[in-house]
């Protein structure tokens, strides 16, 4: 087997869940008129697709190391298939909601994806080939969004129902052609490493923290602009967006949601390139920031992860001044740019996750992908607390301020920086 | 995991599809987000699928 195949099933499944995932939001309006729902029941329905991730993501990493990536993408893609083609059939809003839940759990599967993409690529290429897996089945939310309406129209039972279907078939594929791991030691090792006390080990960790909290800064910022951003520019920007020529709710909308969409597409679409990126620093041993480390083998990629996120805050500041000029366009032109550095943070973070924890690849990419997804709640809920212009300005100066710091004074360590955390080696686990 | 003479280790020939698409990818992003704020800001409609 070659590891571009298993890069390619594992990207597929990853597609296929992101599909299945953002499938229940595709379809809200049909569902709303379906079972008379309210702005509040809506709500609701696209916040439950998020329920699941923190806990999920760190299930389903522990479970790749322990039983393999193939066994578990295709048990998620199976379990959720069924189930995606069950809500095809329900008649009670309550049950759909339910089976939508679950089906939502789809989403966890990014880490197992990272796992057994970082068990067949040498260190080397790592940052490409995570690049790729993510930021190519990311796209399946925006392709939901563009296809899935158009080939189903309102018909949304048929598309749970297909899209199950087509889950059962690529969870079957995953089984035949899937493999574990490029060699049996590297998959033994990744096993042993995989109990109790490697979580707790890599959990602790002072350097997968921060990775976890550059995650938050750029994931977790990406997840929340998605919620934030039509709402923000529709009030925010409600005269300029006016002046171009919408003077419905509707044109609005469809004004607002364009600048947030931008975002998003940007986020997923610069991540491969973004991985390439750390590459480029690895190969050309770029180490041009103080601090942080220069001698380790991977240091050159902890430096592009370090500028990723200094670029991520300035773009966080960039909104709030743009706002200060009252300059749509300027607004726009930091979005993008955000858009695009957060594609840098996510996907310089996971460029860094297996080289950092050869022996818990998942474990980790479980603790880092799942805890982070929180700030998809956090940020909103500060935003709304403050002048919403303002807001990105707290978010830089009193969260990721203070996380960049925390990534620099972690990301310090000349000599395996896993051995520093919050216990001793000898209570956190073993083995680095 | 190899963590030695990564800055000298050749290519293998997957790399080069690997980066042909994701400099697709980036055609792409560039495209659409050209395509969506030209019409947004003249007033013609925005995202594909949002019109």
């Amino acid at each position: 087997m070659h590891k571009v195949e298993q890069l390619g099933i594992a990207t597929v499944g990853f597609f296929w869940c992101f599909l299945m995932w953002f499938s229940t939001a595709a379809f809200s309006p049909s569902i709303a008129a379906t079972y008379h729902l309210t702005i509040k029941d809506l709500g609701l329905l696209a916040s439950s697709a998020m329920w699941m991730a923190p806990v999920g993501r760190i299930v389903a990493g522990w479970a790749s190391d322990r039983f393999g990536a193939p066994r578990t993408f295709a048990a998620i893609l199976a379990a959720c298939g069924l189930v995606s083609i069950a809500s095809a059939f329900t008649t009670s809003y309550e049950l759909l909601f339910a089976e939508r839940v679950v089906v939502a759990i789809a989403g966890v599967s990014f880490v197992v994806g990272v796992q057994h993409v970082a068990q067949w690529f040498d260190a080397h290429e790592i940052g490409t080939a995570e690049g790729l897996y993510a930021g190519t089945g990311n796209v399946g939310a925006g392709v939901g969004a563009l296809l899935l309406p158009r080939i189903f129209g309102t018909d949304y039972r048929s598309a749970f129902l297909w899209l199950g279907m087509i889950a059962l078939v690529v969870a079957a594929w995953y089984l035949w052609r899937g493999s574990a791991a490029k060699t049996m030691e590297r998959r033994d090792a990744v096993r042993c490493g995989g109990d109790l006390r490697g979580m707790v080990f890599v959990w602790t960790r002072y350097i997968a923290i921060a990775l976890m909290l550059a995650y938050a800064m750029s994931f977790g910022l990406e997840i929340a602009l998605n919620a934030w951003l039509p709402g923000y520019f529709a009030r925010g920007f409600h005269d300029e967006i006016l002046a171009l020529g919408f003077t419905d709710v509707a044109g609005i909308q469809i004004a607002a949601g364009t600048f947030a969409a931008v975002a998003s597409f940007n986020a997923s679409l610069f991540r491969p390139f973004a991985g390439f990126m750390s590459d480029l620093f690895q190969r050309k041993g770029w180490t041009p920031l103080p601090l942080i480390a220069k001698e380790l083998p991977y240091a050159p990629r902890l430096h592009w992860l370090g500028i990723a996120l200094i670029l991520i805050t300035l773009s966080m500041i960039g909104l709030t001044v743009a706002w200060l000029y009252g300059f749509l366009p300027l607004s726009i032109a930091v979005l993008v740019a955000l858009g695009i550095f957060v594609s840098f943070g996510t996907g310089g973070t996971f460029a860094l996750v297996p080289l950092l924890f050869p022996d818990r690849p998942g474990i980790a990419a479980g603790f880092i992908g799942g805890i982070s997804t929180v700030g998809g709640i956090a940020y909103p809920l500060i935003f709304a607390s403050v002048n919403a212009h303002v807001g990105y300005l707290y978010v830089a100066l009193y969260m990721f301020a203070p996380f960049i710091l925390f990534y620099f004074w972690a990301a310090r360590y000349e000599r395996h920086p896993q051995e520093h955390g919050l216990l001793g080696r000898a209570l956190a686990g073993q083995r680095s | 995991m190899n963590h030695v003479d990564i800055r000298v280790a050749p290519h293998e020939p997957w790399y080069k599809y690997g980066v042909a698409v994701l400099l697709f990818e980036i055609a792409v992003a560039i495209a659409v987000s050209a395509y969506s704020l030209y019409m947004t800001f003249n007033g013609l409609g925005g995202f594909p699928g949002k019109h």
